[in-house]
């Protein structure tokens, strides 16, 4: 708690659909006087921005009990995979980004999410939706940096603002756009992992890194960075 | 504890009454939920049926193989009857009268042949807890009419000695694999082997089916979404070059920066795209 930072931080009340504030917004948009009211409005994004919640689904929300309706009924086949579509590049201008992005699952030895080893290269969580997604978010984390490879592909992510585009690709040239809504930040103790993990709530891409102050004597940061991007 | 509603709901309410009626599932019934999520799985082959609740009948032509629901079922009390298509209640081929219905769990009511080959019902409570990330559950039932059996995946048994109607399970890497039945302790295979997609986040209930008298063994699925969990983190940066400790002093010069220049005149620090 030790540095006011504006960015990440929700800036409007909880409920209304607006972008959390990032860093160049409170810089440049607003002039000092804003900058002074987001500086002075939170340390850590530890509740959600107001953009965000508004795509995150109930999903507690069982199906009705409504009169009527007919019981649905469906043969007893074996599954088979489904058709998920993988991203296979990643391109935000306003980074000057364009990275391959690899399909990855879980770091079996940690149960945390196994970012590629190259910086150069993010990665797309297999397990939850892709770009064939008609709800829940489309996980793609990636380094902001790394002890022998210097700067990783989100090394500028955090500076990142609402309404930046944020190209995705298959393997085939099919793509899809988004833009920002919210960038924020939250202590790796705190983040809400299963919101950013949801297969429910409206289809929106997750870009998840590193930041804030680096411990270096174990070598880790303290925070996440979290971009939440809708179609555009 | 009727309920009028209950009475449009299909299947939910033979599930039900078939549950507590053969088994108590009150230790499945957290107490702050009152419904139950029910589905109702088609394993007697080559008999449909029309199900009937309270009465009423609320599933029609109910074909083997199929899986009706699942549905939120208000805990309540309930009779069910099944039925050959078409015909009256009065000549119900399987019947439960007067049962309990509890809250707050996940069941599948099963109508089965049991091991000697006669039609019965079983209700199983699903194991709907959270699953690792990276992990599927895999839940096999014996509800055929068959003698003990091993379940393995690439060759290698997983299960062993499953009896009817008993059910055995795993918390497994999610992908695919290759499972076949073979009777107990042997390699006589039972059900050949099939790909089955274990889809991360989910649980996977294979119910063995049929007879192998009747040489119609096979199986039915039900698929049950949502137990996925996040990941343990988001380990992604340990050189430090973009740490931000100590910037507080850096924050504060720059805000009075601001400020002075905004009460100065107005002036715009700079625009979006210049200071990149």
């Amino acid at each position: 708690m030790t540095m006011p930072r504006p960015y990440g931080a929700p800036r409007d009340t909880r409920g209304a659909r607006r972008p959390g504030v990032t860093r160049r917004h409170a810089l440049h948009l607003f002039g000092g006087m804003s900058l002074l009211a987001a500086a002075g409005c939170r340390a850590d994004a530890d509740d959600p921005a107001p953009a965000v919640d508004g795509l995150v689904g109930d999903s507690s929300s069982p199906t009705a009990l409504t009169p009527g309706v007919a019981v649905p009924v469906q043969p007893g086949v074996l599954p088979t995979g489904g058709p998920t579509i993988a991203p296979a590049r990643l391109a935000i201008p306003a980074m000057s980004l364009n990275a391959r992005v690899e399909p990855v699952g879980i770091d079996a030895r940690t149960g945390d999410f196994a970012v590629p080893p190259s910086v150069d290269r993010v990665g797309w969580y297999r397990y939850g939706p892709g770009l064939e997604a008609t709800a829940g978010s489309i996980v793609i984390a990636g380094h902001v940096d790394s002890a022998t490879q210097g700067k990783g592909a989100f090394f500028g992510l955090r500076d990142l603002d609402e309404d930046d585009p944020v190209t995705v690709w298959d393997a085939r040239g099919g793509s899809a756009a988004f833009r920002v809504v919210a960038v924020e930040q939250y202590r790796k103790t705190r983040i809400p992992l299963d919101r950013y993990f949801a297969r429910d709530g409206a289809p929106r891409l997750t870009l998840i890194t590193c930041g804030g102050p680096f411990d270096k004597a174990t070598r880790h940061y303290r925070d996440n960075i979290v971009v939440t991007a809708t179609r555009s | 504890m009727r309920s009028l509603n209950i009475h449009r709901i299909l299947a939910l309410g033979a599930v039900a009454a078939a549950v507590t009626a053969t088994a108590g599932l009150a230790t499945a019934t957290p107490a702050y939920a009152a419904t139950s999520k029910v589905s109702v799985v088609h394993g007697i082959p080559a008999t449909p049926v029309d199900v009937y609740v309270n009465g009423k009948v609320t599933l029609k032509d109910f074909k083997p193989g199929d899986v009706a629901g699942p549905l939120d079922l208000p805990e309540g009390s309930y009779d069910l009857d099944l039925t050959k298509p078409g015909e009256p209640i009065d000549k119900a081929i399987l019947s439960v009268d007067g049962a309990k219905v509890p809250g707050g769990a996940n069941i599948s009511i099963v109508a089965h042949l049991d091991a000697a080959g006669t039609p019965k019902i079983t209700p199983f409570v699903n194991d709907v807890s959270k699953v690792g990330a990276g992990k599927a559950r895999l839940i096999v039932r014996h509800t055929a009419a068959a003698p003990a059996v091993d379940v393995r995946a690439g060759g290698t048994p997983v299960f062993k000695g499953l009896t009817n109607p008993d059910e055995a399970k795993a918390d497994l890497p999610a992908g695919t694999v290759s499972a076949d039945v073979v009777l107990a302790g042997t390699t006589t295979v039972a059900i050949p082997a099939t790909d089955v997609d274990l889809k991360e986040g989910t649980a996977t209930i294979v119910y063995a089916t049929g007879s192998a008298e009747g040489k119609n063994l096979g199986v039915v699925a039900q698929v049950i979404t949502g137990l996925h969990s996040a990941p343990g983190g988001v380990p992604s940066g340990d050189g430090g070059l973009a740490d931000e400790s100590g910037m507080s002093a850096w924050w504060l010069a720059a805000a009075a920066a601001a400020l002075l220049l905004a009460v100065g005149g107005g002036v715009r620090m700079a625009t979006r795209r210049t200071t990149r």
